[in-house]
């Protein structure tokens, strides 16, 4: 078979296929992460790209304009190489770069968080130890043998516990225990009641303990270092899921992981990213690999199973079994993370096949699960979850939102990070806006897509049924993909181009905003409880560390409740595995919450067509459920 | 033993449709549709102060694939609006025309707003009854049609067709400006119905003046769709409801004569030139049952029977 080269810019990576492949293999093949959303079919026009020299054939589209065919742009996939070429990838096909969370950390609303996280009274007892021993020389009175005499030092700390420990580290021993005049460090891991030896140092290592926690979210992916010497967050990062370039949820990122090679691709790229998220967190606060002993993951079913190279094919398929839902510590090694060697790895326990450790984590994050009083989580994400109950019952299901308020699926939309737009004000049609870290706006995140829509609504700028008025005056206006309305003008961008907000990103939204009311309104139906009966409503989520719950309430996304109730809780799920990090209790709990947790499942509802239809209106169809929206606004 | 009987708290709006010369128009009679306070024809619960109003339909071109059953009754009138209405109302006695501007489609013959208005000055002239008016429902042509058939039928308050989801504004405006009333079109789905009356409702449109079409299939074509939702709207309206009391339109008819049981010739079948009507009136007849108001019909023997029926039900 012919060979062609494509070359790749401005990576300048270079590589070698068969003629006739697709842009988007040779892209995926030299490992450039690109967005294609759609997962290849040529339905989302997100994978353009630039072809400089050489040909492909591409099949017709109507995603791309007269325009920018003119100007060489073609979409990856459905792009043959035809002969050696140079193709230039542009940022905005893309994805997978890392940035960290800007103030995390030290925001207030972060500083808030960390108020919750210590309120929620678990002990501290980290899944991974480092315990300095200092032990007895033997003599001829004391004839034990090295490993005995490691055992039982470690007994001193932990009773109670049988210890397991590798032939390699075994074979390490009488070096290491004479050369360091038997002052050594054991890092030990918890495993179901056992302990596993995971590494023994010379001299006393005890203060160089860290450990990780992992959100892996559909569409982003985030970790924090945990100090776990000092209990303290070191970093939290966070980066788009690169599988997103395989598919953007989670059934299409499932038929692929069942092509030919799919899962091992799947599972390769996203322990990279978690790599890539970890060591760039360690190396920037000079802390050695090495000493990452332990990795708490969380995230939903499908997440899981791709992580750890699990087939996922019967989540798909009814009656949507998992292979599992609680899996017993594995080394991290196993799943392609690069911690120590023998670190481990957990994954929070989740619930059934969609509804994962996120939600599990979740409920541990909120405190839901110990409270007396009812409470309610809502956990918005492309795969949202809600939670009610208390600490006798709890309730959940899952809601298909879309990316919508991790900026996917939006023309403009962006995860909060640097140059996000978070928060936008309109004033008769004035509009001012604040942008995350001190740079001019490249797109508008979640927060700021609830503070825009509220705003138009506020000003008479979209109708109920999310259309915009003509009341939007200058900046509206028409292109190819119907109506848009500037957000922000191209002088004021990072790229030169307007900031805008069309009208198919409304109804994403619309979509996104409306399942996870229906989720929350349908256990509330359920249970035969009204909003009104809570005490708490939490809300998690990637919306940085910012939203305006006046303006989510406005748009229809929460129900329109006393205020005092709302708390938003950021990234309910990192939160959760930061706590199983830190303590074996709060591990212990969310397992014992995912097993009392019920699941409902939305899908096989027969009125949740209808619901969702209703609720895919500003702020509802039905006006009785927001009397004080409605009152605010001026509407009947 | 005692009835059980719903003590409803609700009631549907009751539209007045069409102008006498008293009121500023020129129709001898007008239509009032709507005001029921209890489900269709459950009398011992509420009352069902109107009888269902039985309109006849008008295009203002030949149709293109017409029925022989059709054309035989009305192929004399054909190409002739104006004369076609005044057959339905003086030989059938149709209780109110719609005149489709059908010509207008782009598909259709693509005609201009002038063409509209004299089909409608035509129809106005010819019949006595009210009018319903229905535009093509292709925005852009909608949004030129509308206006001018409006403004030539000013004063007649006519019954002005349809208000979707993505263009209301344009016949909102209209309606308004030359005091006619309007229907209100979704696509078999109660919610979208619903959105749309909140989103004319907010133009400051009055409750009193909106005609909902749910739309509907044929009987065999999904009418048992349109049919709950009909019946949940108006069991919602008879609860409280305001925003869903509006009373129901249906284009029975129209949707009867896209059925093949209306069209093929199959002995197995029985007669077309009984089976054809029949379909349309037993469609019309569960429309009825479901609570329309108003029942837009095709051929003259369906009417017929829908009448008895009515006669039979309401009394004379």
């Amino acid at each position: 078979m012919e060979k062609v080269i494509v070359t790749f810019y401005p990576d300048q990576k270079k590589v070698e296929l068969p003629r006739g492949e697709t842009l988007l293999f040779a892209a995926r093949s030299a490992g450039i992460p690109v967005d294609a959303s759609c997962g290849g079919e040529g339905i989302c026009g997100k994978c353009r790209m630039i072809v400089r020299e050489g040909h492909v054939n591409m099949a017709p589209t109507a995603l791309l304009s007269r325009d920018e065919i003119r100007k060489s742009l073609v979409l990856a996939c459905i792009s043959n190489v035809d002969s050696d070429c140079s193709v230039e990838i542009p940022q905005d096909s893309r994805v997978g770069e890392i940035q960290a969370l800007p103030g995390e950390g030290h925001s207030e609303k972060i500083t808030g968080l960390e108020k919750l996280e210590k309120e929620i009274s678990y002990p501290f007892s980290p899944l991974c130890e480092k315990i300095f021993l200092e032990l007895p020389p033997p003599s001829l009175n004391d004839s034990m043998s090295d490993l005995s005499r490691l055992v039982r030092g470690i007994r001193e700390h932990h009773d109670n516990f049988s210890i397991n420990i590798s032939l390699y580290n075994i074979s390490r021993l009488p070096a290491l225990l004479r050369g360091s005049e038997w002052k050594v460090t054991a890092a030990a891991g918890n495993c179901n009641g056992n302990i596993e030896v995971i590494d023994i140092e010379e001299g006393d290592c005890s203060g160089r303990n860290y450990g990780a926690a992992v959100d892996i979210g559909t569409t982003t992916i985030a970790v924090s270092v945990v100090d776990l010497a000092r209990n303290g967050i070191v970093e939290t990062r966070a980066a788009y899921n690169p599988q997103a370039s395989f598919g953007a949820d989670v059934i299409s990122r499932i038929i692929y992981a069942g092509k030919n090679g799919g899962l091992e691709q799947l599972q390769r790229v996203v322990s990279g990213a978690i790599n890539r998220l970890i060591s760039s967190i360690c190396s920037e606060n000079g802390i050695s690999i090495h000493d990452v002993t332990c990795v708490v993951a969380a995230g939903n079913t499908t997440m899981m199973h791709l992580l750890l190279k699990l087939d996922p094919s019967y989540i798909r398929r009814e009656p949507y079994i998992p292979v599992a839902a609680e899996l017993p510590p594995v080394h991290a090694m196993e799943a392609g993370i690069f911690i120590n060697p023998r670190g481990l790895l957990r994954c929070v326990p989740g619930v059934a096949s969609y509804v994962g450790g996120d939600i599990t984590s979740g409920v541990i994050a909120s405190g839901l699960a110990d409270s007396d009083e009812i409470s309610f989580l809502m956990d918005i994400g492309t795969n949202g979850e809600v939670v009610l109950g208390c600490k006798d019952w709890l309730m959940c299901c899952s809601c298909s939102a879309g990316p919508a308020f991790e900026g996917g699926g939006i023309k403009c939309g962006m995860r909060a990070s640097a140059g996000a737009i978070q928060e936008i004000k309109i004033d008769n049609g004035d509009i001012s806006y604040r942008v995350i870290g001190d740079v001019k706006p490249r797109g508008i995140c979640g927060s700021g897509l609830i503070d825009l829509v509220a705003g138009m609504m506020r000003n008479g700028l979209v109708n109920r049924a999310g259309r915009f008025t003509e009341k939007a005056g200058d900046r509206l206006r028409s292109s190819d993909e119907g109506m848009e309305f500037v957000v922000v003008y191209a002088g004021e961008t990072a790229s030169g181009e307007d900031v805008v907000f069309t009208e198919i990103d409304m109804e994403n939204l619309l979509r996104a905003k409306g399942a996870m009311y229906v989720g929350a309104r349908f256990l509330f139906q359920k249970a035969g409880l009204s909003f009104n009966d809570l005490s708490k409503f939490y809300i998690g989520g990637g919306f940085g560390n910012y939203i305006n719950l006046k303006n989510a309430v406005t748009i229809g996304l929460l129900p329109d409740i006393d205020m005092d109730k709302f708390q938003f809780i950021g990234n309910s799920s990192l939160t959760g595995a930061r706590l199983c990090l830190k303590s074996r209790k709060a591990f212990e709990r969310a397992g014992l919450t995912a097993r009392m947790m019920t699941n409902f499942e939305l899908s096989v509802e027969p009125g949740f067509m209808n619901e969702f239809t209703s609720a895919l209106f500003l702020p509802h169809t039905e006006s009785d459920l927001f009397p004080n929206v409605l009152k605010e606004l001026g509407w009947k | 033993m005692e009835l059980v009987k719903e003590k409803w708290t609700g009631k549907v709006h009751e539209v007045i449709i069409g102008a006498t010369g008293a009121e500023g128009g020129t129709r001898t009679a007008v239509v009032r549709a709507g005001g029921e306070t209890t489900m269709p024809f459950y009398d011992f619960e509420g009352g069902m102060p109107n009888r269902p109003v039985l309109a006849m339909e008008v295009l203002d071109k030949i149709p293109d694939e017409p029925s022989e059953s059709l054309k035989k009754v009305f192929g004399d009138v054909w190409g002739d609006p104006g004369e076609w209405a005044r057959k339905c109302v003086e030989e059938f006695g149709a209780e109110m025309i719609s005149v489709q501007l059908l010509s207008a489609h782009p598909d259709e013959g693509d005609t201009d707003e002038k063409h509209a208005v004299e089909t409608v000055r035509k129809v106005l002239k010819a019949v006595g009854v009210p009018l319903i008016i229905r535009a093509p429902g292709v925005a852009e042509k909608d949004n030129l049609i509308i206006p001018a058939a409006s403004q030539a039928a000013a004063g007649e308050r006519v019954l002005l067709g349809s208000a979707v989801q993505d263009n209301y504004k344009t016949i909102v405006a209209s309606a308004l400006a030359d005091g006619h009333c309007i229907i209100t079109e979704s696509p078999i789905d109660i919610n979208i119905a619903k959105q749309v009356n909140i989103l004319v409702t907010d133009m400051g449109f009055p409750t009193d003046r909106i005609v909902m079409d749910p739309t509907t299939g044929g009987l065999g074509y999904g009418l048992e769709y349109t049919f709950s939702i009909m019946e949940r709207a108006r069991l919602a309206a008879l609860g409280g409801d305001t925003v869903l009391a509006q009373p129901f339109i249906s284009y029975i008819g129209q949707e009867s004569w896209r059925a093949k049981e209306t069209k093929a010739e199959n002995e197995e079948w029985g007669d077309i030139e009984k089976r054809a009507p029949l379909w349309e009136a037993v469609g019309a007849i569960s429309m009825l049952q479901a609570g329309s108001d108003i029942l837009v019909l095709r051929h003259p023997h369906a009417l017929k029977i829908v009448r008895q029926m009515l006669d039979e039900l309401m009394g004379k």
